[in-house]
């Protein structure tokens, strides 16, 4: 144990951050990937959907071009990081919604919707535990869940709407995985400062 | 028989067609139209969009900066994780025509320009071996990491018609081995954001490497 401890501490916080941005562009490409399956599979649904406006974390405030996201405070990444944090926790419940309903969508089983619903639960997951990692070795206080926006929906809706809910939140985690994944990799610029091969 | 020709000649415009929007760097873009017919007529075209957060239209900004039928969002009209609803109308003495809307969020139109300054050196004197090397294309902010690229290159000898592709991630230097002695080599590069469009391949560079198979050592081989 003594040994394995010892490990732990010889990877340093670049080396996490790379792993991070690893999970966190998986995850994107991912949960992009299970969208243009539902576009290919079912083409009319997109167009049914609401604007993502009124997505359940759009009261989130990110940035939303260069300028305001590096004008984030460069001197603090744990700042960057909460931010990171918050927004990823708020699809907790949401992720677990569609990856326990993927399985009653139309065609599910033989379109793959639902090995890349239950896939996508699980990277989430694990990047959530690699970015708890890098918050303690920053020394930040683990995040609180009041930053985050819950998902409070406990259900898809019924057969006539599922297809449509689905769809639609999975447009809205399409683009905060982008966010997450956008952010980390300008949190890995930033640790990388003195390597500028990497960035 | 001036109003049958009148009639049978002139129209309203035809649909006006968008046919792409692209961003070469994530912080400005630009969409590209096909006219429809003119219907004989002076024809005008209009861009219009909404973003999906509010419901005020706006006219395209700028006309001139892409060419022709074209419209440039600079810095200052380009938001990200935002759908920009878009429709060209095509307006001529006798009516308009819109063309279909499209929804385009900014963050999944990248195409980068091709990276910059490929160089390629021979080094290594016994065993020679290519050194490739570029750089980002400069509009491409990659050292804050707002945008991320990976590149590809591909080489081939020059009386060949097959290209050899190689993966470099993000690494912007690559290493060739096992060269032809006495062969002249082409060498181009080209770049892909994170999740985006792959550029053009990039100018080629050629290099000759010598004759460095020696006689003494052909025969060892032997």
């Amino acid at each position: 144990l003594l040994s394995l401890c010892a490990q732990c501490h010889c990877v340093d916080f670049s080396n996490l951050v790379d792993r991070a941005v690893q999970l966190s562009d998986k995850l994107h490409f991912l949960s992009n990937s299970l969208k243009s399956d539902l576009d290919s599979h079912f083409p009319a649904v997109g167009k049914k959907i609401p604007r993502l406006s009124l997505c359940h974390t759009s009261s989130f405030r990110t940035p939303v071009d260069k300028s305001q996201v590096l004008s984030l405070p460069v001197s603090a990444e744990s700042e960057l990081l909460s931010l990171i944090q918050s927004l990823l926790l708020s699809w907790k419940d949401a992720l677990l919604l569609l990856s326990s309903e993927a399985s009653s969508l139309p065609h599910a089983w033989n379109t793959g919707i639902h090995t890349k619903a239950k896939q996508l639960q699980e990277d989430w997951h694990n990047l959530q535990t690699g970015l708890s990692t890098l918050a303690h070795k920053l020394g930040s206080s683990s995040i609180s869940d009041a930053a985050a926006v819950p998902y409070t929906e406990s259900s898809l809706g019924d057969d006539s709407t599922r297809l449509v809910n689905f769809h639609f939140l999975l447009s809205c985690f399409r683009r905060d995985s982008h966010k997450i994944d956008n952010f980390l990799k300008i949190l890995r610029c930033r640790t990388h400062k003195k390597n500028p091969a990497v960035c | 028989a001036f109003v049958v020709l009148c009639c049978s000649c002139l129209s309203p415009p035809g649909k006006p067609r968008l046919t792409s929007c692209r961003s070469p760097e994530k912080e400005t873009f630009t969409c590209w139209w096909e006219p429809g017919s003119d219907g004989g007529l002076p024809t005008n075209f209009s861009l219009f969009y909404r973003k999906e957060n509010s419901d005020t239209v706006f006219e395209c900004p700028d006309y001139h900066t892409a060419g022709k039928n074209s419209c440039f969002f600079s810095k200052n009209d380009t938001s990200i994780w935002v759908n920009y609803n878009i429709t060209v109308v095509a307006t001529n003495a006798l009516g308009s025509n819109f063309s279909d809307p499209v929804d385009v969020d900014v963050v999944y139109i990248v195409q980068p320009h091709t990276p910059e300054n490929l160089t390629v050196v021979l080094e290594g004197e016994e065993n020679p071996f290519l050194v490739v090397r570029w750089e980002p294309p400069r509009m491409a902010d990659t050292r804050s990491g707002w945008i991320t690229l990976i590149y590809q290159l591909r080489v081939k000898l020059e009386e060949e018609e097959e290209w050899e592709e190689h993966f470099a991630g993000q690494q912007k230097q690559f290493n060739i081995f096992s060269l032809h002695s006495g062969e002249v080599y082409m060498v181009q590069v080209r770049c892909k954001p994170d999740h985006g469009f792959w550029s053009e391949w990039s100018t080629t560079a050629y290099v000759k490497v010598p004759d460095y198979i020696s006689k003494d050592r052909s025969i060892w081989i032997l």
